[in-house]
């Protein structure tokens, strides 16, 4: 489960203190529910889950974990270019506490991602379909309550898709995603209920097809 | 299906002190790896740049005929200040510049800023004994007389410089990151730290009330007292402290500490 409870978010700019992004946004994802975050860019999705995953602090109001949360896979981020996909990999393992059965786990990433010998090249040579294969066979090798997901599925090839999606129905019933994603598929497949973020608002809904509709209501006017 | 992966232990989580050792287990030797194995010669740059400062140093004083600074030998007096002035001077370079380096690991939400500035100094620390080992080895070959007299003091001494590296590096990382502009003024400051710490410039030459001044500067200190600590003959300046050295430290790490207490969230966000 994890609570939001009235979270305000705004970033430092140039000029001082920018605009709100989020305001006054508060929800309870329940345990096994897997969300999708819609809305127009720049409406704080990805504020909302680095939020979520604890990567960032909320100005005001906080959010509460009680359950184990990965942390917010997306556009490289959480990857050191320099050093290759395999030392990346044995990074995240060290710091989860997984020193003692890291072989096993590398093992599981290197298996998963399928980027052949491209494992051991630095990342900054991976295209960003590689990046989102290593990033997502990472955060499945851990055994997480909840996976954010930041579009992190967008750059993959369908083949990857259709794997992505296998492992996640095998893990439905006792772990759950958060993701933002552009496409409607993808959100149907994945998830079952909503939230759509407006003018730093976030509604909820039951039901993803709803939330969809929302966002394509406002959009519309 | 549930026998695929090791189900987490919900009674038993890992303690604040157990992911904060694996985090520094973990960076450590992602640190180590990148500093010395990425490109072919990394190491190598480690060692050729002291040499080669020491060197173009060496060229100056020979040209204008100094043979003995303070009753030593000039290649062991530059020497020796070379090598515990980088005790304090890679650590804070390496400290300060460990947000910018590691932004993309503050994803993990168990890496906390503070945790990459320490292993850095650790780290930097480590590698800096060992270039001193290797040019108190590699001197002596040459003939330079760098076998400590009193091996105890240099090595409070480099602890003392590898401290105060610490303390400041913890400050700076705040300011490059809060100020705009700020890395460019602490680069002229470094080279200020460099002249006035009695490595290039030998200080007991600089008549009073200057001296005075300048033996505010707690690296003067550290760079006399260590040249003390190789040998016995050397006449260091009147008025060094090591105890000085290490009161400056001590209130730059606590000061750096407090800063990164007080601005952690915006050094994430940033």
């Amino acid at each position: 489960m994890i609570l939001v409870d009235n979270i305000h978010k705004r970033y430092k700019t140039n000029h001082g203190p920018g605009k709100w992004v989020l305001q006054g946004v508060s929800f309870v994802i329940p345990p096994n529910v897997s969300v999708g975050l819609v809305g127009r860019n720049g409406a704080g999705k990805s504020t909302l889950l680095r939020l979520i995953g604890g990567t960032d602090q909320p100005t005001k109001g906080h959010v509460e974990r009680r359950c184990r949360v990965s942390w917010p896979m997306g556009f490289g981020g959480g990857l050191q270019g320099s050093l290759t996909g395999r030392q990346n990999a044995k990074f995240v393992c060290r710091i989860h506490g997984h020193e003692d059965d890291i072989e096993d786990r590398l093992a599981y990433i290197q298996d998963f991602a399928e980027i052949g010998d491209a494992f051991d090249e630095p990342i900054k040579t991976y295209s960003s379909g590689m990046k989102s294969r290593l990033q997502f066979g990472l955060s499945l090798a851990f055994d997480f309550d909840v996976y954010i997901s930041d579009e992190v599925t967008a750059t993959g090839d369908a083949a990857f898709k259709n794997k992505a999606a296998t492992a996640f129905k095998n893990l439905a019933d006792h772990a759950s995603l958060i993701m933002v994603s552009h496409g409607e598929s993808t959100l149907k497949e994945f998830c079952s209920s909503g939230i759509f973020l407006d003018n730093g608002k976030a509604h909820w809904f039951d039901d993803i097809d709803d939330a969809l509709k929302a966002y394509k209501e406002s959009r519309s006017k | 299906m549930a026998e695929a992966m090791i189900k987490y232990d919900y009674a038993h989580p890992r303690t604040s002190l157990a992911i904060t050792l694996s985090v520094w287990n973990a960076l450590f030797l992602r640190e180590a790896v990148s500093r010395l194995s990425v490109g072919r010669i990394a190491w190598l740059w480690l060692l050729a740049e002291p040499i080669i400062q020491i060197g173009i140093m060496l060229f100056i004083f020979t040209v204008i005929r100094m043979r003995i600074v303070g009753g030593i030998s000039t290649e062991a007096w530059l020497i020796i200040g070379m090598i515990t002035f980088l005790m304090f001077k890679r650590p804070s370079g390496q400290v300060q510049n460990a947000l910018s380096a590691n932004r993309a690991l503050f994803a993990y939400r168990q890496v906390k800023p503070i945790d990459t500035l320490l292993v850095r100094a650790w780290l930097e620390g480590f590698i800096t004994v060992l270039i001193a080992i290797i040019f108190g080895i590699g001197g002596t070959f040459f003939g330079v007389e760098l076998i400590p007299h009193d091996p105890l003091m240099v090595v409070t001494v480099f602890f003392g410089m590898w401290l105060m590296g610490l303390g400041y590096g913890l400050v700076t990382s705040v300011a490059v990151e809060l100020i705009p502009k700020m890395g460019t003024f602490l680069g002229f400051f470094g080279a200020f730290l460099h002249i006035s710490s009695g490595v290039v410039l030998p200080v007991s030459t600089v008549p009073e009330p200057y001296r005075g001044w300048l033996l505010l500067n707690p690296l003067l200190h550290g760079t006399e007292a260590a040249r003390v600590g190789i040998s016995p003959y050397y006449h260091a300046i009147p008025g060094m402290d090591i105890g000085y050295l290490y009161k400056c430290a001590i209130v730059a790490i606590f000061f750096g500490l407090a800063l990164h207490r007080r601005f952690e969230t915006k050094l994430i966000t940033l």
